[in-house]
C-alpha cells in the first residue's frame, strides 16, 4: 500500500540524515518496483561508492547504465552535468570546448553557490521529460533520488525555491521555477523520509519533515525507519533472559557459546528492540504520514539477497 | 593508554581547536560533545561549536535549540568535584547572522553595508545555499580561537565531503578572487550599468556571450553587483583566510576523524586522512564510534550443558550467532583502516542507548577514555599496531 502510493509517481526522492542507509533503502525500492514490471532509473549524487556495488557491479558513473535488466543506475557529479549543460547549450564544438577549458570558468562553477545542485536537479528533470520510441513514452517509469543527506539535503532541494527567488529572469530562474514545479507536483514527485531507530536520525527526520512542508510546500509520502529490531523472543523468554541475566549460572548452550554471554546477548537484543518500538511509537504519532519498519539485516555486506529481502517488506508494508 | 588515547588525550590538554570531523551520522556530533565536557572536566575552558545546520549539537546536549551565541553550561550537576577552573560552551553556527555581522564590522562606510544587506542576491545566498556554511564556519573559527572566555574550540563539522569544503573553503574563495573573473569580464559589463556587451576585452566580450547563453545576463549581473558591493571587503577576506588555513596547520590545531565500522564511512575516514597528510595538517586520532562488541567477551568458555528449555536456547544462540558476525565484520573493517594507515584507532563500543542528555555525554567520554561503567559497556582501544611495512611519515 505504501509501496503503491510511492510507485504511481515519475519520481521518488530519499532523504534523510547521512548514514541511515538510504542508498539501500534506495536500491532496494527500485528493485521492488523493477519486481512489479517498471522501468527504473536509480540516481545518485556525486555517492564515492555507488549503489551498484550492492548488486556485484562496476562502480556506475555520470552515464546511466543498465544493470540488472529494467533497473539502470547513474551517479551525477555536479560538474559532469555542468559541463554537459554547456555542451548542449553552446552546441558548437570549438566555442564550447573554449569555455569548458577556461579556468574562469571552473573556479567559477566551484564558487558560485548553488548552481552545482541545481544542475543536478536540472538533469534529474531532463532524465524524467526523456521520451523515448513511437509513440512516444517515457524512457524511465520511476526515477528514484538518493538525495545528499539533510542538512545539506534541507539545502539542496531548497536550491530552485532560493534560485528563483534570486534571479527572477534568465535561465538560471526559468530552470529553477520548472524546477520546483516538478518537486512540488504530488502527482509527480514523492518525497520519502529514511530514519534510524535512534534520536538523532529521527530528530532530524521530523525537522525535516516540518521544513519540507513549511518551506517549499511539499509533503512527505511516507517515513521509512531503517535497521529496526525485529522480535526475537516471546514475552516470557524476555523475562526470563532478564531474570537469569545477572545470576551467577554456569553452562554453555553451544560449542564457543555460554549461558552468560548468550544471556547478555539476548539482553542487548531487547534494549535495542525497546528502542526501535519507543521511536516507532513516536515517529507514528508525530507524523500522519505511513512509517514503514525495514529490519536490521545481520549481513556481513549488502548484497542481492539482502536487498531482496528489503523490497519483500517494502512491497508487503 | 593505547597511543591513540594517549594523542587525544594529549590534544585535549594542550590543542586550541580540535576538529571533529567524518562522515554523515557516525557521531560527530555527539563525540565533539562529550569531548567538550572531558576537557572542561579537565579544567579547561572549552566551547563545543557545530556548524551542521540541522542543529544535532542541540540534541545531544539535550537543549531543543542552542543560541548562535556560545551558552555556558550547568556541569555542576552531572561533576560537582570537577577541577573548577573548567567550564564548557556550547554554541551552533547561524550562517545568515555570522554573515551579517560581517558585513557590519568590515564593510566601507554604511552606504556599502546598506547596499550588501539589501542585495536580493545577498539575502538568498548568506542564509539558504550550500557553501556559504563553509565560508563561514572559517570566519566564525578564526573569530572563536581568539576569544578569551575559551582556551578549546571543537568544532563539529558537516559530513567528509563538505568538512573538506570547509578545508578547502578559503583556498577556494582566493582562487575565485584571484581568478579575477570581475576584472575580466563581470566589473566592466556592470560598471557600464546596462546590458551591453561592449566590455573591455573581446575574449570579455565573448566570454559575456557564451556566459548570457548558459546563465542568463540578469543572473550574471546579480552576482556581479553582490560581489562588488563586497569590493572593500575582498582584502580583508583574503587576510582571514590566510590566517585560518595557518591556524588549521599548526601545531595548535588537531584534527579527529570519526567513523563508523561500515565500508563506506572507513573509507571517507581513509580519504579525510590522506588530505589531512597533503595538507600537512595535525592528525589526532581515528575514533569509530559504534563499534559492534564480541558478545563473547569477557565470558570464561566452560563445557557443562546449561540448564534452558530448548526453545530459548535455540532464539539465544540465534541472537548471539547475528551479534557475532557483526562483531567480527567490525573487527575486520578496522583492521583494515589500522592496516592501511599505520594509526591505531579507538574503538567505542555501541550503546545500548542513545546518549541524549549532559549526564550520558559525560558517560559517553568516559566510555572513550575507558573508564565508564555500567550499561554503555566498557571502553576499548586496540593497541597500535607495530610499524609494520616503514615508519608512517
Amino acid at each position: 500500500m505504501v509501496l503503491d502510493a510511492l510507485l504511481e509517481r515519475r519520481i521518488v526522492i530519499l532523504s534523510g540524515k547521512g548514514g541511515v542507509g538510504k542508498s539501500v533503502v534506495g536500491t532496494a525500492l527500485a528493485m521492488a518496483a523493477r519486481a512489479r514490471g517498471k522501468r527504473i532509473l536509480f540516481i545518485e549524487v556525486d555517492a564515492p561508492l555507488p549503489a551498484s556495488r550492492y548488486l556485484g557491479e562496476a562502480p556506475v558513473g555520470g552515464k546511466e547504465t543498465e544493470v540488472r535488466p529494467g533497473l539502470s543506475m547513474v551517479n551525477l557529479v555536479p560538474a559532469q552535468v555542468m559541463d554537459e549543460y554547456v555542451r548542449d547549450t553552446i552546441r558548437v564544438d570549438m566555442l564550447s570546448r573554449k569555455v569548458l577549458d577556461s579556468p574562469v570558468y571552473r573556479r567559477f562553477f566551484a564558487a558560485a553557490p548553488g548552481l552545482p545542485e541545481l544542475m543536478v536537479l536540472g538533469k534529474i528533470m531532463v532524465l524524467d521529460e526523456e521520451r523515448v520510441g513511437w509513440p512516444r513514452r517515457p524512457k524511465y517509469d520511476l526515477i528514484v533520488v538518493d538525495a545528499p543527506a539533510t542538512g545539506h539535503g534541507l539545502a539542496f532541494l531548497r536550491v530552485p525555491l532560493v534560485a528563483s527567488n534570486a534571479v527572477p529572469v534568465g535561465p538560471v530562474g526559468h530552470n529553477a521555477r520548472r524546477i520546483l514545479a516538478m518537486l512540488r507536483d504530488p502527482a509527480r514527485t514523492a518525497l520519502a523520509i529514511v530514519a534510524l531507530p535512534e534520536e538523532m536520525a529521527v530528530v532530524e527526520a521530523l525537522e525535516f519533515h516540518r521544513l519540507m512542508r513549511a518551506e517549499l510546500g511539499i509533503e512527505a509520502r511516507a517515513l521509512i525507519l531503517n535497521g529496526c529490531h525485529e522480535r526475537r523472543f516471546t514475552g516470557a523468554q524476555e523475562t526470563e533472559i532478564l531474570r537469569r541475566v545477572g545470576e551467577d549460572e554456569d553452562g554453555r548452550l553451544a560449542p564457543g557459546v555460554t549461558l552468560q554471554a548468550a544471556l547478555a546477548a539476548g539482553r542487548r537484543h531487547i534494549r535495542r528492540r525497546k528502542l526501535t518500538q519507543f521511536y516507532l511509537k513516536r515517529l507514528k504519532q508525530a507524523v500522519d504520514v505511513p512509517v514503514v519498519p525495514l529490519p536490521l539485516l545481520f549481513t556481513d555486506r549488502i548484497d542481492e539477497t539482502a536487498l531482496e529481502t528489503l523490497a519483500r517488506r517494502l512491497e508487503a508494508a | 593508554m593505547s597511543a591513540p588515547l594517549q594523542a587525544l588525550s594529549r590534544a585535549l590538554d594542550e590543542r586550541r581547536v580540535l576538529v571533529v570531523c567524518g562522515s554523515g551520522g557516525v557521531g560527530k556530533t555527539t563525540t565533539a560533545a562529550a569531548l567538550g565536557v572531558q576537557a572542561a572536566l579537565r579544567g579547561r575552558r572549552a566551547l563545543v561549536c557545530t556548524i551542521d545546520p540541522s542543529r544535532r549539537l542541540a540534541t545531544s546536549l539535550g537543549l531543543d535549540r542552542l543560541p548562535d551565541k556560545p551558552r555556558e553550561l550547568d556541569l555542576d550537576r552531572v561533576a560537582p568535584d570537577r577541577d573548577p577552573a573548567g567550564s564548557l560552551w556550547a554554541m551552533t553556527l547561524d550562517t545568515k547572522r555570522t554573515f551579517d555581522a560581517l558585513v557590519e564590522k568590515h564593510a566601507e562606510g554604511a552606504a556599502a553595508r546598506r547596499r550588501i544587506l539589501e542585495n536580493r542576491f545577498y539575502q538568498q545566498v548568506s542564509s539558504a545555499l550550500a557553501g556559504s556554511h563553509e565560508y563561514m564556519a572559517m570566519e566564525k573559527l578564526l573569530e572563536l580561537s581568539a576569544d578569551e572566555r575559551f582556551d578549546l574550540v571543537i568544532l563539529d563539522t558537516p559530513p567528509t565531503r563538505h568538512a573538506l569544503d570547509f578545508l578547502e573553503a578559503p583556498e577556494r574563495l582566493m582562487g575565485f578572487l584571484d581568478t579575477g573573473i570581475l576584472r575580466w569580464f563581470l566589473k566592466p559589463y556592470f560598471v557600464a550599468g546596462r546590458l551591453t556587451l561592449k566590455v573591455a576585452t573581446r575574449t570579455g566580450a565573448f566570454a559575456l556571450k557564451l556566459a548570457d547563453n548558459v546563465l542568463g545576463l540578469q543572473f550574471l549581473q546579480d552576482l556581479s553587483e553582490f560581489f562588488l558591493a563586497f569590493e572593500g571587503m575582498y582584502a580583508g577576506f583574503k587576510e582571514r583566510a590566510a590566517r585560518v588555513r595557518d591556524l588549521l596547520k599548526s601545531e595548535e590545531a588537531g584534527f579527529v576523524v570519526v567513523a563508523s565500522p561500515s565500508a563506506l564511512t572507513l573509507d571517507e575516514a581513509l580519504y579525510f586522512h590522506r588530505r589531512l597528510e597533503e595538507n600537512e595538517m595535525p592528525f589526532v586520532a581515528f575514533l569509530v564510534n559504534r563499534v559492534h562488541p564480541d558478545p563473547a567477551q569477557g565470558f570464561p568458555a566452560t563445557r557443562s550443558a546449561a540448564d534452558v528449555d530448548d526453545e530459548l536456547a535455540e532464539a539465544l544462540v540465534d541472537v548471539f550467532q547475528d551479534q557475532r558476525r557483526l562483531a567480527r565484520a567490525d573487527r575486520r573493517s578496522v583492521d583494515r583502516l589500522e592496516g592501511l594507515t599505520d594509526e591505531g584507532a579507538i574503538l567505542v563500543p555501541e550503546f545500548e542507548a542513545d546518549v541524549h542528555n549532559l549526564a550520558e555525554l559525560k558517560e559517553t567520554g568516559d566510555v572513550i577514555f575507558g573508564v565508564g561503567t555500567g550499561r554503555r559497556g566498557r571502553g576499548r582501544t586496540s593497541p597500535r599496531r607495530p610499524a609494520a611495512s616503514g615508519a608512517r611519515r
